[in-house]
């Protein structure tokens, strides 16, 4: 993905509305300006070529009144303008409109037709049931299709009837549409609180011989059309052989209204084959306030294992303290798919007395039960702390593994020198996957410490103590992740140490830092240490953080002089030349110019100078003079072609640019529009780009620029 | 652009997506893969079928995903380009060791296929809406790249299509099944940020545009490029090969689509599910000082922004509330207000915004028809935000935008850009 602004300058946009336009920014009542309007149906009604023809249409969607409306309807029978010409009747209010568009009906046939009567469809007009009845009895299906579909975006009763009578009559796809067209007017009558007509039309469309997606539609709006006495028709297709329609059951069945489906739900769980209740108790999981929880949970309990491993997982967002025992006993059963589901549940499960019955049955709880309660109480982060010291003592592996993740969930940071204790001096040494364990911990405790700075201190302690390097590299990572200003710290003096791999990890450390503060650090590094593998990365760091933070202007062009002045290669001063195009100012252009002095970056630099100009333009600089300091007056520019307009409509205005050309990659003039500049705007009402084609120093090079934008011309590669 | 494939086991994944969507007023149940037939062979009656639409870069990555998935089969391929057709084909037969992906210029006849349970939309956004509009009354469920609509009326329509035909809809908008992500928008969204005033989301881009009408050139064959199909519900203009670009082309469709939407349909995406999913703001003021802001019926603000991130990658949103912050972006990384609003939760970080857990949910949702996180009602309102944004940019003013008419109010000029005609034959 990249930005658009670069897509629209690269590829595509032939026009482009800029968001400050001037001509659209002024239209805060509509009423359009007889002008504009006036303008482009003189468009529709010259010579002009299909590309002006077709914009100028585009543009009366917005601009265009009922004065627009008999040019636009000329256009319809054209192949090529038609659809354009909807776009502006589609959106121009008021009848005369929609009136074009019955018109031109008896002059079209085929798509264009079908186009039109699509468009009355949208516009939703009434008056046009009568030549909507006539077009469903056409003989050419589309024509008669699109008829039907619009009929039923009309919506009313007096659409419906001849949709309803040509139900049965319509042939193939033609058919399809009409029971379409039914739909769409029962969706509307049941919207506007005609029930009971709506019900009517879903049945004579489910009972039909339609398509089956048309019966599907048919038969959900049947039953939601008749409320609670749809319930009759839901439980039919819930019981249904037929896969499709049991589909459409579970989908109902989740936007049902009130809580007597939940009572059919329940029962039709208990009946049905596995696989359908599977489903089913998906479904009910899915209407959380009013599910019956003791269904699902007998169905977590006994039964064929996808059901109980469904309403195990459905437990986990509508159970609660009663599904307790049920759940606990389930994950500790020898099947791990039924157990880690049920572990999961007991993760998530809501309800108040959940903590305290957990807690209550850890005193009590044997073997595998007792890891399981740890592992819970973690999991969902109850404080137990006394309890889960005493189990870090534990004989079993698990047991003790089990109770150091779980301290890292829940531990508070007066308790957290006991997890640093595991990383410095663990119990059991021979044993690396604990001490992964411990590792794990600690750091899941360490950066959801409230006090962040207090938490480092305690890591910042143990790492001073501690003489193991491997030990430090994963305090200073844990730190990495605390952050802070004492993290910082610690980890600076660790960068600056003579030992390599607390280098190495300092340094990778401080270059992802996620606050500025890290800059000076990075700096001091970047000038202080010898190794250049180090000094690159750490100047690195700094400059992305010149880069990617939100900084005051002055402090951000500080850093990058300070950049460049500790910069030993030119990668890291193109870097910093980067930084300066994205942040323009008098400062940076200033830099940048200084920059071009420097042989192996004259390139870059002046390429980012005439960026940085060209962003200034208009902010009180004189570029010229400016630009003229970097001696960038001396290069040799020539105008090859340049046309300015929009679409197909160019203007040439080669010999207006070369006129204005010098020896500075700039054009300027005592205008800042193109149109009075160019001796006129070659097509009004479209927003227009320049093009050039130009050689600077013998090298070619093209751009476009938007309309009044400044004239600044990049150095050809 | 980085769509890493992650090792995150789908149960440890799913886990933290259960724990996040407990919180949610409606969050649809994600079933075990177990319960759904996933741990041993797949029968091929439970199998879901596929088809992919318009597979062009974006599309070809998605398809992955979908290959990925034990439960897929993939059948058939329909595209303008002939060359597309015969590449995607060719990944579709190594991948089963047979020749049997079938191969279609018009997307109608693959629909027409009773076979085919799903299907794939990654043409351009100029077919998004119309393809998936002509899917649904086809009985297809979909997975449809976004933005998913051009204009406002389209994503009303979209989402009163999905409901009425009971098709599983699945936007492109895969972040809503990341963890980093979803627990940012949960903090926003169960008050764990205290009363929530501004969500922010970078557009990347704040700039109307339309696709105009290039030079002629000569159309090429319509069994190598079939350039009225291309065009298709877009009006007509000749062919030129620079417009064949479908992922810029008609972006918008009408005078003021283009850039919120491109990356707003992401990350006003994830405002709106950190906003709970609510109807769009109702308020919308042209860009000041680099900041478009809107407003919510609550007050609760929703500004678009370009810069002032901390640079977390591409796509960042942020949520401020009355007691604490939360920002997030395509890193995988999270940066918070205090680190107690973790509570002592582990958020995995998965860069590189994949799709894979995305595909997953739907395919799941395929199944036992349960809402995606990216459904047709989520997309309509994130889409609406972003029309609506992209229209008071282009008329340089304030609208304000009533969600129980869908009307822009006493705002003729506005309401006349909420659509925008099809070009014959095609409709919604």
């Amino acid at each position: 993905m990249f930005p658009i602004r670069d897509l629209a300058r690269s590829i595509l946009c032939a026009v482009c509305l800029l968001a400050s336009s001037a001509s659209f920014a002024a239209d805060t009542t509509f009423g359009v300006s007889p002008e504009k309007e006036k303008a482009l149906i003189a468009i529709l009604r010259s010579d002009a070529p299909a590309a002006e023809k077709a914009l100028a249409c585009k543009q009366l969607a917005v601009d265009g009144s009922s004065a627009s409306v008999a040019d636009l309807g000329k256009l319809l029978p054209n192949i090529q303008l038609s659809s354009w010409a909807r776009i502006a009747l589609e959106a121009i209010p008021g009848s005369e409109s929609v009136d074009e568009l019955r018109r031109a009906c008896a002059s079209l046939s085929g798509k264009l037709l079908v186009g039109t009567l699509n468009s009355i469809g949208v516009r939703r007009d009434a008056a046009s049931i009568e030549i909507l009845t006539k077009y469903l009895q056409d003989k050419d299906p589309e024509v008669a299709s699109a008829a039907a579909v619009a009929l039923g975006r009309i919506g009313t009763q007096a659409a419906a009837k001849p949709l309803r009578q040509s139900l049965s009559s319509a042939q193939g796809a033609v058919r399809s549409s009409v029971a379409e067209g039914c739909i769409l007017c029962a969706e509307r009558l049941h919207a506007d609180g005609k029930s009971a007509e709506a019900a009517e039309l879903y049945d004579a469309v489910r009972t039909s011989e339609v398509p089956k997606q048309r019966v599907l539609e048919a038969t959900r709006g049947a039953i939601l059309a008749r409320q609670q006495a749809g319930l009759k028709l839901l439980g039919e297709i819930l019981q249904s052989s037929d896969k499709k329609l049991f589909q459409l059951a579970l989908t109902v069945s989740r936007e049902f209204p009130g809580t007597e489906i939940d009572t059919l739900l329940a029962a039709e769980l208990n009946r049905a084959n596995a696989e359908k209740a599977a489903l089913i108790v998906c479904a009910m999981a899915d209407r959380p306030k009013t599910v019956i929880v003791s269904a699902v949970l007998k169905a977590a309990e006994q039964g064929p294992p996808t059901v109980r491993l469904a309403a195990i997982t459905a437990l986990g967002r509508v159970g609660d303290a009663s599904c307790l025992s049920v759940l606990l006993a389930t994950a500790i059963e020898p099947d791990t798919s039924l157990s880690q589901a049920a572990k999961g549940t007991l993760a998530d499960l809501s309800g108040e007395k959940v903590n305290a019955q957990i807690v209550s049955l850890l005193p009590q709880a044997k073997a595998g039960a007792y890891p399981l309660l740890i592992e819970i109480i973690g999991q969902r982060r109850i404080e137990a702390t006394p309890a889960l010291l005493k189990a870090l003592k534990h004989s079993e592996k698990a047991v003790r593994s089990a109770a150091l993740v779980a301290l890292g969930e829940t531990v508070t940071l007066k308790d957290l020198p006991v997890l640093i204790s595991q990383v410095v001096s663990p119990t059991d040494t021979s044993n690396p996957e604990e001490t992964l364990v411990a590792h794990g911990a600690l750091k899941a405790a360490s950066v959801r410490m409230p006090d962040r700075e207090a938490c480092a201190a305690l890591l910042a302690q143990a790492v001073e103590k501690t003489s193991s390097i491997p030990t430090k590299v994963t305090l200073l990572e844990i730190l990495g992740a605390v952050g802070g200003t004492k993290a910082l710290a610690t980890i600076g003096l660790a960068a600056k140490t003579a030992e390599p791999k607390l280098q190495d990890t300092s340094t990778r450390l401080l270059g992802e830092w996620m606050t500025q503060d890290a800059a000076p650090v990075l700096l001091d590094l970047a000038h202080s240490t010898d190794l250049a593998q180090y000094q690159v990365r750490a100047l690195r760091g700094y400059i992305r953080i010149a880069r990617q933070f939100v900084l005051p202007e002055a402090e951000r062009n500080e850093m990058c002089r300070k950049a460049f002045e500790a910069s030993r290669q030119p990668a890291e001063k193109k870097m910093v030349l980067e930084v300066l195009k994205r942040y323009p100012s008098s400062e940076s252009l200033a830099l940048s110019i200084a920059a071009m002095k420097i042989p192996e970056l004259k390139e870059d630099a002046t390429a980012a100078t005439l960026a940085i100009a060209q962003k200034l333009d208009g902010k009180g600089l004189d570029l010229k003079a400016l630009l003229a300091t970097a001696g960038l007056d001396h290069v040799k520019l020539e105008i090859v072609k340049a046309e300015y307009g929009a679409g197909a409509t160019q203007k040439d205005v080669t010999s207006i640019l070369q006129k204005q050309a010098g020896n500075l990659p700039l054009i300027t003039f005592a205008s800042a529009s193109y149109n009075t500049n160019f001796g006129g705007d070659p097509i009004p009402g479209s927003v227009k780009q320049l093009k050039i084609v130009y050689r600077i120093n013998g090298k070619t090079g093209e751009a476009s620029f938007a309309e009044d934008a400044t004239i600044v011309l990049p150095m050809p590669k | 652009m980085r769509h890493n494939k992650t090792n995150v086991p789908r149960r440890q994944f799913l886990k933290t997506a259960l724990a996040v969507g407990s919180a949610a007023a409606i969050a649809p149940t994600i079933i075990p893969s177990s319960a759904l037939g996933l741990d041993g062979a797949i029968a091929p009656s439970e199998r879901i079928v596929v088809g992919g639409i318009g597979i062009g870069n974006r599309g070809t990555y998605d398809l992955g995903c979908f290959l990925e998935q034990k439960d897929v089969q993939f059948i058939a391929v329909c595209d303008i380009k002939e060359a597309k057709r015969i590449a995607i084909k060719k990944i579709a037969d190594e991948k089963y060791g047979n020749g049997n992906c079938a191969t279609y210029r018009d997307f109608r006849e693959l629909l027409d296929r009773p076979d085919i349970d799903a299907v794939l939309i990654a043409t351009g956004p100029n077919w998004h809406a119309t393809a998936a509009m002509a899917a649904a009354k086809a009985g297809k469920d979909m997975y449809c790249e976004k933005p998913v609509t051009k204009n406002i009326d389209q994503s009303l329509i979209l989402a009163e299509t999905m409901r009425r035909t009971g098709r599983v809809f699945q936007a492109g908008t895969q972040r809503r099944n990341l963890p980093h992500f979803a627990f940012a928008c949960e903090l926003a969204r169960t008050g764990k940020l205290g009363k929530l005033q501004k969500v922010f989301a970078h557009p990347a881009g704040m700039q109307a545009m339309m696709s105009g009408w290039l030079v002629p050139q000569d159309e090429p064959n319509k069994e190598s490029v079939d350039w009225d199909m291309y065009l298709g519900p877009a009006a007509w203009r000749p062919f030129n090969a620079k417009q064949l670009d479908g992922f810029n082309f008609e972006k918008g469709g009408g005078m003021v689509g283009g850039g919120v939407l491109e990356w707003g349909s992401h990350c006003v995406d994830l405002c709106q599910w950190a906003v709970g999913d609510c109807p769009p703001p109702v308020e919308y003021n042209p860009p000041k000082d680099g900041q478009l802001v809107a407003r919510y019926e609550n007050g609760t603000e929703l500004i678009f922004r370009e810069t002032g991130w901390i640079p977390l990658g591409s796509c960042p949103v942020r949520f401020e509330g009355e007691s604490g912050w939360v920002e997030a972006g395509d890193s995988g990384k999270i940066v918070l207000s205090s680190p107690g609003l973790l509570a002592g939760r582990t958020v995995a970080e998965i860069d590189g915004y994949p799709a894979t857990y995305h595909v997953r949910d739907f395919l799941d949702c395929v199944k036992t028809r349960s809402l995606t996180k990216g459904n047709a009602e989520a997309a309509c309102n994130a889409h609406i935000a972003c029309h609506a944004a992209n229209i008071a940019l282009f008329l340089g003013r304030q609208v304000k935008y009533d969600n129980k008419t869908n009307m822009f109010l006493n705002d003729e000029p506005a309401n006349r850009l909420r659509s925008e005609a099809l070009r014959e034959p095609w409709r919604l």
